[in-house]
């Protein structure tokens, strides 16, 4: 029993069946989360260590070098990279995307419990983390206040973090520069030196008495009770009344005698301004797995309430919330899938022009697509901009199969075959051939699973989504489809007259006959004109393709269109970091950045809102090892209205923000990014120069000079030396032998010295179950210079008072502050930002300019960055190019069984280019990953066109036309499948293609390849695959009638019986 | 007693089968699936992919009043739709068990 007759034959299960799987696949698809791209995961792990008192030179020969020599045997391991800072080593190893990182852990593990004992003593455990992309900010918001900005913290805490803490699939909630309360005792040194006292002395006296203690139980009669002495502060002002010391003279030295206590906000290191305002910033992580767009939204609805109930003068703007640009990308896209299947339909409609007909092919595309949700369910993936891209992709052939078969269930019928065993034969006669179309297709789509690196990660899905889709199709349309013919489709109305002839009912010619079938006849009719002409004009037809082929590749050679890695996104927002001259102080800083935001907003005044941030807050976290702040620099997040509703494009406002840092001249350097993509896999786009050696000079003064030669190349921007310059220390180098004279010891010194600059932490006021930090150190005066310093008094074990100058000199002096390795050799990187010219073409550029430069000995270059990732990609993917057309020419082949006229139809893939040539010019296009997989996809849909047209071809031949006829013939017949295919496809890629929504640069690319390369390709394949095999297969009719001639000898025999002499003859004969 | 072998394709079955039960035809012998060539016209239903399409046939056994009355009603059949087709032979019947 064949699958298609049980189909007919039990049309409430067929139904059902698909009732079930559309029901599932809803189900699926309410459950599917909403995501920018499928869920990855970063193959890096980091290996932290820290090692106190050493600096980075330090670092690098007794930590990080037996680390990566322990780590670099670790499986799987494509680069490992180090850097090498004061106290602290940070190894980077990169495995290839998809690896394990589970496994790649405890090999890492393993690895470091090998070289731990080589490590010197003193250093820390090394720490083992993974990235994850939850563990980037989702939504971030600016808070600003006036009145209550000092106890902005406390509120926020207590009202919005708290809150928030709730929302499911929170992650993580931190502040960043909320102002903090501390309590400061700045003392006088000279009142100190007056009384004798010390620091020391003065914080002890404070974090004496502050003091809660259980002092036992006491029996009282009947009663038991706790005794406790509660003498902590309430108040801070407590603290001035405090009994330092007593004077010989017996006076009493209060505290408020010798310092000033300051109940205030901590002093400034990092300082957050939203628009120039004081303010904080909230940033909100999501649990890893949990739905962003979810999560945002219930953020954002739980934020309204909250703003409600806070202070009149706290204001909350949203700097970059991504649920925003997830959703409007999703939005677009869905909006291209519903186009494309409108479209879809109205090509079918106007070919088929029969409305139920129409109605069963339509059916086929939810089916199939609803079945991607499932999948998507059960990979555990989302709604992202891969899957919908890839379901756009499908849906144009997904009802291939099904008009196939109904194409041919319709012939039977109009030949007068009742519609339900139409439906049963004519399924017969094609269902092997539309299975085999469909194996193209899983030829072409399969192998795009197996692409390795990110881009593989990326694709994966797209493979397994179009595969999925295209068998779906195809189930349906030898089950579903027949079925639904069968009862669907009527009978052409007869009746039989009174004489009993029969009447053929309604034959007269409807409008769609009159008009849109005559149209496609008389296109028939032409087509095999054009055909005959052709192939009776064989040399001028080729010659003419091959040129026009020719003159196209002209510009690819030129280098007229450029290649990218990935199309930048226009988000409406940029992120600019400012370097200031070493060492300048954060006030300074400060108000550089303020100056900065107001001339930002002169030069462009559609910006929304600025987030700035200087300094940094805390050096010893994990956090500060992706902050990049730090005292003399600025980053600063801008906003801007969304691309629509502004008329510059928000590279062209980065020019005019370059433009102004370009007149500063305090500023070293500065980077504009317009790809402030957090937590989006933003495309970043930048050419990293590596120049390795160990020499720093060396590398130094070539870095440079590339540097410079770089700037002159046009297009280049934001010319960058990621080593960052020697910086400025003091060094205070004690005396040994006079610190024992005192009784001293360097600890003790250094202790003492930390004291009075940053100061003696007394304790803490404790208020409302929150501890505020009591610090007790010189007023700022007295520790601001040198001499200051050196003028501080240490008390000696002896309890004298002695000068640091008499202890020790200060020298200032320069040292690497980073030593950052690859391949475990030292490097620095110059980044280079292509603007307005193509990644390829900067990096060829940056080449010439290499090979000309004198390079030292033991130093040598190479590329990195996107650009090295591009390569990469690039080469993976002419590899998958090259797997594909095999498959497809295996499938071929063996569908034909021949091996000839499969590379016909090959060949006419590569007058595709043309078209992509051609498309790409004049939309202006780069060629990148996205684009070439457009181009990877159209190899597959052109080559569908060639069978359909070979196939036909054999079949007439086969049917014992001459080859001429036979080609004219099918060429007329299969001229409107061929359209309906080519049509269906090129229309449903038009939304993606003119789409203009927010996301749009990335898949447009792809909608411009395939529509170029198909449109061209179509017409080609018309003519340059019927002429090719018309030369190719020109001998072959007269060859196989000799060869069977030849293997059935016995016609040649004499008759045995009419002559009885001519069987002695015949005996030798074989037979 | 004549025997009629009704050959046809295979999109016809149902027809033909309707055909014998309004002639009360009770008995016949049913063929699936086999091939064959017309001797002037008509495409061959060989069931290969260059002529993907089948036949099948029927041998039934009637008394001879009853073959022109069958003959016609194929002539009909045929005639309702020629593309189709359905091709009719009659022999004599020798003897029967």
């Amino acid at each position: 029993m064949s699958i298609y007759k049980t189909a007919i034959d039990k049309p409430i299960s067929t139904t059902l069946i698909f009732v079930a799987v559309i029901v599932i696949g809803l189900f699926c698809l309410a459950k599917l989360p909403i995501d920018n791209f499928p869920e990855m995961e970063p193959p890096y792990i980091s290996v932290m260590t820290s090692y106190a008192g050493a600096n980075a030179s330090e670092i690098e020969t007794n930590v990080t070098k037996i680390l990566e020599n322990g780590l670099n045997s670790v499986d799987g391991l494509k680069e490992i990279t180090s850097s090498s800072k004061d106290y602290m080593s940070l190894v980077t190893l990169e495995f290839e995307w998809g690896s394990n990182m589970d496994e790649a852990v405890n090999d890492i593990r393993s690895a470091i419990d090998m070289v731990y004992d080589n490590l010197p003593d003193g250093v820390s455990r090394p720490l083992i983390f993974k990235f994850n992309t939850s563990s980037f900010p989702i939504i971030q918001y600016a808070i600003t206040a006036d009145e209550s900005y000092s106890g902005l913290k406390k509120i926020l805490e207590d009202n919005v973090t708290n809150v928030l803490n709730r929302v499911d699939g929170i992650g993580n909630l931190s502040l960043s520069g909320a102002p903090e309360r501390y309590v400061y005792i700045d003392l006088d040194p000279q009142q100190l030196e007056a009384y004798n006292l010390s620091v020391e002395a003065v914080g002890q006296a404070i974090s004496g008495n502050n003091l809660n203690l259980a002092s036992g139980s006491v029996k009282m009669g009947e009663e038991q009770y706790q005794m406790r002495v509660q003498s902590e502060y309430i108040e801070s002002s407590e603290m001035e009344d405090i009994v330092v010391a007593t004077t010989s003279l017996g006076k009493q030295v209060f505290v408020r005698d010798i310092a000033e206590v300051r109940d205030t906000i901590k002093d400034v290191a990092l300082d957050e301004r939203v628009n120039g305002r004081e303010g904080v910033r909230l940033i909100i992580m999501k649990q890893s797995g949990a739905n962003t767009v979810q999560v945002c939204r219930d953020v954002n609805k739980e934020m309204e309430k909250i703003k409600k109930t806070l202070p009149p003068d706290i204001k909350i703007q949203t700097i970059y919330d991504s649920s925003e640009n997830i959703l409007n990308a999703i939005n677009g896209l869905s909006e291209s899938v519903f186009y494309a299947l409108l479209f879809v339909v109205l090509v079918v409609l106007f070919f088929l022009g029969r409305w139920r007909a129409t109605i069963i092919i339509s059916l086929t595309i939810p089916i199939s697509l609803i079945v991607a949700f499932i999948y998507l369910k059960m990979a555990d993936s989302s709604l992202n901009i891969i899957s919908l891209c890839s379901l756009s992709i499908a849906i144009g052939m997904v009802v291939d199969d099904a008009i196939v078969v109904l194409e041919n269930i319709t012939k039977h019928i109009d030949r007068g075959s009742n519609p339900h065993e139409a439906a049963i034969y004519a399924t017969n006669e094609v269902w092997v051939s539309v299975i085999a179309t469909t194996l193209v297709i899983v030829a072409v789509f399969v192998p795009m699973t197996m692409l390795p690196g990110m881009a593989g990660v990326m694709f994966k899905e797209l493979g397994w989504i179009v595969t999925i889709v295209c068998c779906t199709s195809t189930a349906a349309a030898i089950t579903l489809i027949p079925m639904l013919c069968s009862k669907l489709l009527k009978a052409k109305p007869v009746s039989v007259d009174a004489q009993g002839h029969l009447i053929e009912g309604s034959s007269k010619a409807g409008w769609y006959d009159r008009t849109v079938v005559r149209f496609l006849d008389k296109l028939d009719e032409k087509y095999a004109q054009l055909l005959r002409w052709c192939l009776s004009h064989k040399l001028a037809t080729m010659s003419f393709f091959v040129g026009m082929l020719v003159i196209t590749l002209i510009p690819v050679v030129l280098g007229a269109i450029g290649t990218d890695f990935m199309a930048q996104q226009d988000n409406g927002r940029m992120s600019v970091t400012v370097e200031l001259q070493r060492g300048t102080r954060i006030e300074k800083t400060m108000a550089t950045a303020r100056e900065l935001e107001g001339l930002f907003m002169e030069a462009c005044p559609e910006i929304e809102l600025i987030s700035s941030s200087a300094g940094s807050n805390d050096d010893a976290s994990i956090s500060a090892l992706f902050n990049t702040t730090n005292n003399n620099k600025i980053s600063m997040t801008i906003r801007c209205p969304k691309k629509f509703e502004r008329e510059r494009t928000i590279w062209e406002m980065a020019e005019s923000i370059r433009g102004v840092l370009n007149q500063r001249s305090d500023v070293v350097s500065y980077t504009v990014s317009t790809n402030a993509g957090m937590g989006g896999g933003g495309a970043s786009n930048t050419i990293d120069f590596e120049i390795y050696g160990y020499d720093f000079d060396q590398t130094n003064i070539l870095a440079d000079e590339f540097k410079r030669k770089f700037q002159e190349i046009p297009g280049a921007r934001d010319v960058e030396i990621d080593r960052e310059k020697d910086r400025s220390e003091l060094q205070i180098i004690f005396d040994k032998e006079k610190l024992a004279r005192h009784g001293l010891s360097t600890s003790v010194a250094a202790m003492y010295i930390r004291n009075r600059v940053t100061g003696y932490t007394a304790g803490y006021l404790k208020e409302d179950g929150e501890e505020y930090d009591i610090r007790v150190r010189l007023q700022e005066k007295y520790r601001d210079n040198m001499n200051d310093i050196m003028d501080m008094s240490l008390m000696d074990a002896y309890g004298k008072t002695v000068k640091v100058k008499e202890l020790a000199d200060v020298e200032e002096y320069w040292a690497p502050p980073e030593i950052k390795r690859k391949s475990r050799q030292r490097y620095v990187t110059i980044k280079v930002t292509p603007e307005g010219v193509s990644m390829g073409e900067m990096a060829t550029a940056m080449q010439v300019v290499a090979d000309k430069t004198d390079i030292p000995l033991g130093v040598h270059y190479d590329f990195g960055g996107t650009y090295e990732d591009q390569q990469e990609t690039f080469s993976d993917m002419l590899l998958l190019l090259v797997m594909i057309l095999m498959l497809v020419y295996i499938v071929m082949a063996s569908q034909f069984e021949d091996f000839k006229n499969p590379l016909i139809i090959m060949t006419s893939a590569i007058f595709a280019l043309p078209g992509v040539i051609v498309g790409l010019l004049i939309t202006n296009t780069t060629l990148d990953m996205i684009g070439g997989l457009g181009f990877v996809l159209l190899v597959g849909i052109a080559v569908k066109n060639g069978i359909v047209l070979v196939d036909y071809i054999n079949l007439m031949r086969e049917r014992g036309y001459k080859m001429t006829e036979a080609i004219a013939l099918s060429g007329a017949s299969r001229l409107r499948p061929v359209l309906m295919t080519a049509m269906t496809t090129i229309l449903g890629m038009v939304p993606m293609a003119i789409a203009s929504s927010e996301g749009s640069e990335m898949w447009r690319p792809m909608g411009i390849v395939i529509i170029g390369g198909l449109t061209v390709s179509t017409f080609i394949t018309l003519i340059v695959v019927p002429l090719l095999y018309g030369v190719i297969n020109r001998g072959d009719e007269q060859a196989k009638l000799e060869k069977r001639r030849k293997s059935f000898i016995f016609m040649q025999l004499a008759d045995p019986s009419a002559d009885s002499n001519a069987e002695k003859t015949s005996k030798t004969e074989t037979v | 007693m004549k025997s009629v072998f009704i050959v046809f394709n295979q999109a016809n079955t149902e027809r033909v089968e309707f055909m014998l039960d309004e002639l009360g035809i009770r008995g016949f012998t049913f063929f699936e699936q086999i091939q064959g060539r017309g001797t002037n016209d008509g495409d061959p239903r060989r069931g290969t992919h260059t002529w993907p399409e089948m036949n099948s046939a029927v041998l039934t056994v009637v008394p001879d009043e009853k073959v022109d009355e069958l003959l016609s009603a194929i002539r009909k059949l045929d005639h309702r739709n020629l593309e189709v087709g359905v091709k009719a032979f009659v022999w004599n019947i020798e003897q029967v068990v």
